[in-house]
């Protein structure tokens, strides 16, 4: 899957690329206006994260280009600015998603699956991982083509956990992923564990592998190789 | 005190010896005057009898009034001298003093010494005195009287716009940016100083303007650095050989990256709020905006057992901007189900024009009144910032809302009135 970063800070860009890379995309990148607009013209991606501050242009006006071309790319918004109307603003141009700075890369991660999850036609809507077989636009999930019911928390934590899979995600990032920015406000490490026994508890009922290792009480990795 | 007050008090402080020294100076005056004019009386019969003496001795004395005060009489000195003098005589009928004014004369006629007296009271005089002083008292009064009305009514009309402009920068609000409008008028005194206050509130408004913009631009531009330093710290976790150790340390970062960046957007919330740029207000129905959060919550009160219980006696429908109503509500339920232990219980009750939420749990750890203030918090919770209930309290403050909190049978309530 091709991916286009539009963002001037030269030492994210590296660092979300490196990221995006490590996961199978292929990522191009572009640091001002002029270049993500040469590329957009130029090439079709399958989603495009674009920073609002940019030089020498705003990024909503990429996203206000791409619209009109029809683009078929999922656009991501990726900024500083936090506030509402930003958002608004964004999405009504036709942005899929805004992630606010500074977000994690897991997370950027799972936007992004989202995205161009909603965005393909082909059908291929399900993700599939050796005995476990997850729709997510139906929020279901099956083990050994076994229905499992989970609780919608469970089920977030489950499909964060597939889509970052064999990475280390803290307990900080899940957090903010099932609560929102203000999980911080509730204590929210001591649920995160309710939730993953819980969760364990229902996939070993229908036979499936613990992929789900602790490490070192930080954080956890889904490791399927 | 009022200006006009102090400058009528003035004037009085000034006027009063002025008038006494001015009273006390006429009366001598006039005084003198009218002893010239009854001197100058006696002194022209004096030289009448003087010149008939000529014609018509007189033998040893003559009475030249009934009440004998007036006489020639023959006088063994013979130097010419004339002398005035004041005399008070006891009138039986009357029974009282008499003033009069003499003149003593010895002359010598045909050569013949005589002296000659002649008195006269000067009742009349003292009369016109006593009249024409309190005439000028009752002018001078009256002129005083006039002058402190004229005065004060001078003053209103003079110092009105004055009035009006303390009364405009009264309403003042720099948080509202408003620009004051001063009206024009031909006192060139006030027009400078209307001029002057908007200048500086202009500038106010300039300065405040750009300050609030150096917050924001401060806070976004943090982001990006925190931003690339959390890409990094996840970027090390992922190696398989780190140890323990390692780990911690980096989830310490972790943790302050977050704590920094909720930090950063708390404050650029708040200073949002105080900034009012929340402005579009809607009718928001409490009810809705209660079961949306607590159901997004639902998870941890289920895992907490916390028994829930939601009193709707009115579908209480409040004016103000959705948005911030909603970080209301979810700030005050946060905090009840943070501060809730295992089994609690947290109460919501919605009444006609108040909102209250209550919840079982320890005794505050801070004082009661240090409950709203930024920073403040319980000393247990190491992870929160202290920001949610300054949140709350801002947002009241901005609709003028009233909150209360009381700790009763274990029960922490927060009440919000007025709703």
């Amino acid at each position: 899957m091709k991916i286009l970063l539009i963002e001037d800070e030269p030492e994210l860009r590296k660092s979300i690329k490196q990221f995006l890379f490590q996961d199978g995309y292929l990522v191009e990148s572009a640091n001002d206006f002029l270049q993500a607009s040469e590329k957009t013209e130029d090439y079709e991606y399958d989603c495009i994260l674009v920073d609002i501050t940019l030089p020498k242009g705003n990024g909503l006006d990429i996203v206000k280009q791409l619209k009109e071309r029809n683009s078929k790319a999922g656009i991501i918004i990726i900024s500083a600015k936090n506030s509402i109307e930003d958002k608004i603003i964004g999405l009504d141009l036709g942005a899929d998603d805004y992630l606010v700075k500074p977000f994690d890369l897991s997370e950027l991660n799972s936007r992004i699956r989202a995205v161009i999850r909603r965005k393909s036609f082909d059908g291929n809507k399900s993700i599939i991982i050796n005995e476990i077989t997850i729709i997510p636009e139906e929020r279901s999930v099956k083990v050994n083509d076994e229905l499992v019911q989970l609780t919608a928390k469970e089920f977030d934590l489950l499909l964060f956990f597939i889509i970052n899979k064999n990475r280390v995600v803290s307990k900080n990032t899940i957090a903010e992923h099932l609560w929102g920015d203000d999980s911080d406000q509730m204590d929210s490490h001591d649920f995160i564990y309710v939730h993953l026994r819980n969760l364990r508890k229902k996939l070993a009922e229908k036979g499936c592998t613990d992929y789900v290792q602790t490490i070192y009480g930080i954080g956890y990795n889904f490791k399927t190789n | 005190m009022k200006l006009i007050t102090k400058t009528i008090l003035n004037y009085l402080l000034v006027s009063i010896p002025l008038i006494l020294f001015a009273g006390f100076f006429s009366y001598y005056l006039i005084k003198h005057e009218l002893r010239d004019g009854v001197d100058e009386t006696i002194f022209k019969d004096n030289k009448q009898i003087e010149n008939s003496l000529k014609d018509y001795p007189v033998k040893d004395i003559k009475y030249l009034s009934h009440d004998s005060l007036s006489f020639v009489r023959i006088s063994s000195i013979s130097n010419k001298q004339i002398t005035y003098l004041d005399t008070s005589v006891f009138d039986r009928n009357e029974n009282e003093f008499v003033n009069y004014r003499s003149i003593r004369n010895n002359v010598t006629v045909n050569g013949i010494n005589y002296l000659i007296v002649i008195s006269k009271t000067t009742l009349e005089e003292e009369e016109l005195m006593e009249g024409l002083f309190s005439s000028f008292a009752l002018v001078i009064l009256f002129l005083v009287v006039a002058f402190f009305i004229m005065n004060w009514l001078l003053s209103k009309k003079l110092w009105k716009p004055f009035y009006n402009t303390i009364s405009k920068l009264g309403e003042y609000d720099v948080n509202k940016n408003t620009q004051l409008s001063f009206d024009a008028h031909n006192v060139t005194e006030f027009n400078e100083l209307n001029h002057a206050l908007n200048n500086m509130i202009n500038k106010i408004n300039r300065d405040y303007l750009h300050q609030k913009e150096f917050t924001e631009n401060a806070s976004h531009e943090m982001q990006t650095p925190l931003a690339i330093i959390k890409a990094n710290v996840s970027a090390l976790m992922q190696s398989e050989s780190r140890n323990e150790l390692e780990m911690n340390e980096l989830l310490s970062i972790e943790n302050t990256i977050k704590k920094l960046s909720s930090l950063n957007k708390t404050l650029l919330l708040l200073a949002k709020i105080e900034n009012n740029q929340f402005q579009k207000n809607e009718k928001v129905c409490l009810k809705t905006v209660i079961n949306t959060i607590i159901n997004q919550y639902a998870d941890i009160i289920e895992i907490k057992k916390i028994d829930i219980k939601q009193i709707f006696n009115n579908d209480l429908y409040v004016l103000m901007n959705p948005l911030l109503a909603e970080i209301l509500i979810r700030n005050l339920i946060q905090n009840a189900i943070k501060y809730t232990d295992i089994n609690g219980i947290i109460n919501i009750i919605v009444n006609k024009k108040d909102f209250s939420i209550e919840n079982v749990g320890k005794p505050l750890t801070i004082k009661e009144d240090d409950l709203f203030q930024r920073f403040k918090k319980d000393s247990e919770s190491i992870e929160s910032l202290g920001l949610g209930l300054s949140i709350v309290k801002s947002i009241i403050d901005l609709y003028g809302f009233k909150i209360d909190y009381k700790y009763l049978n274990s029960f922490h309530t927060f009440t919000i009135h007025s709703f």
